[in-house]
């Protein structure tokens, strides 16, 4: 008796495994993407001023529309998890194409949005359109807006690619009520990709706006 | 496995863009050297709804959890040690 309780006690399903390892991946992109964001800190506190007039420069029509995609898009697969696991695979996979589609339009806003930037010679290292003593930390700020907004894009495109793997094994009977685990890293990675973006947003767009 | 409630799901929906709102209307308000510090909090709030909601911390195991809080404690402790060695600088 006592045996039994203590297997019980230290064994995990293959869906627990699963969702704990994701997690550790998870932690080391937290601690990622925290290093640029520490840099953040600590460079908009040596040049308040330079983010104040760089941040005001943004595209907030197109960041604020992407944020809204992106919080619809984790309601999205967030419900595509928990249709598959209530055995409903044809709403799973309608709610992850939808997905797919709002991660999609995320992509397009942001190019079209680094498009913006480039017209108006907001790219650091391309004729940069400020002059000094505002140029070196607007320069700053918009590398850091650079690498962040693209090491997010990045993650976003991987995150696509899960996704849209996950909905072809779920459309070949691959995943369903009794193996969603596979499914469900995935949404954990999509949601953590969304986190970050709801930190880059009061961060590069809403700097300074009043 | 548990599924939390198709209510629940919207709910938090609802509650990011009500933030999301406030988080943009909030920018175009003057508060006096405030308006980070509103705008992270509301970010930190939208963050926490995603991961115990969505990402459903609030039913995982102890295990999945602690693997969650410690990739934010090494991150605070990364930004918390390193900020105190900056701000005494300037």
């Amino acid at each position: 008796m006592s045996t039994h309780a203590t297997a019980e006690a230290t064994e995990l399903d293959e869906g627990e495994t699963a969702t704990f390892g994701m997690w550790v991946f998870l932690a080391t992109e937290v601690l990622f993407f925290g290093v640029l964001f520490f840099a953040y800190v600590m460079t908009r506190l040596r040049y308040p001023e330079e983010f104040a007039s760089a941040g005001r420069h943004t595209d907030l029509t197109l960041g604020s529309i992407n944020t809204g995609v992106l919080l619809t898009s984790s309601l999205a697969i967030a419900l595509a998890v928990r249709s598959v696991s209530l055995g409903a695979a044809r709403a799973g996979a309608w709610l992850l194409v939808a997905t797919l589609a709002l991660g999609a339009v995320f992509l397009g806003l942001k190019s079209l949005e680094y498009w913006h930037d480039y017209t108006e010679h907001l790219v650091p290292w391309l004729d940069f359109a400020f002059a000094p003593p505002e140029r070196n930390g607007a320069k700053l700020f918009f590398y850091l807006y650079f690498v962040m907004t693209g090491a997010h894009a990045v993650h976003l495109i991987i995150g696509l690619s899960l996704v849209g793997f996950m909905l072809v094994r779920l459309w070949r009977g691959r995943i369903d009520a009794a193996s969603v685990a596979p499914l469900e890293v995935t949404a954990l990675y999509w949601h953590l990709v969304d986190i970050i973006w709801i930190f880059l947003y009061p961060l590069l767009y809403l700097v300074s706006r009043t | 496995m548990k599924a939390a409630s198709l209510r629940i799901y919207i709910g938090t929906w609802v509650a990011l863009m009500v933030l999301f709102a406030l988080t943009l209307a909030s920018s175009f308000v003057p508060l006096h050297g405030f308006n980070t510090a509103v705008n992270v909090a509301i970010a930190v709030a939208k963050a926490a709804l995603v991961a115990l909601i969505f990402m459903r911390l609030r039913t995982s195991t102890a295990l999945v959890r602690l693997a969650a809080v410690a990739g934010l404690a090494w991150l605070l402790i990364l930004i918390g040690l390193s900020l105190t060695d900056f701000l005494s600088r300037y």
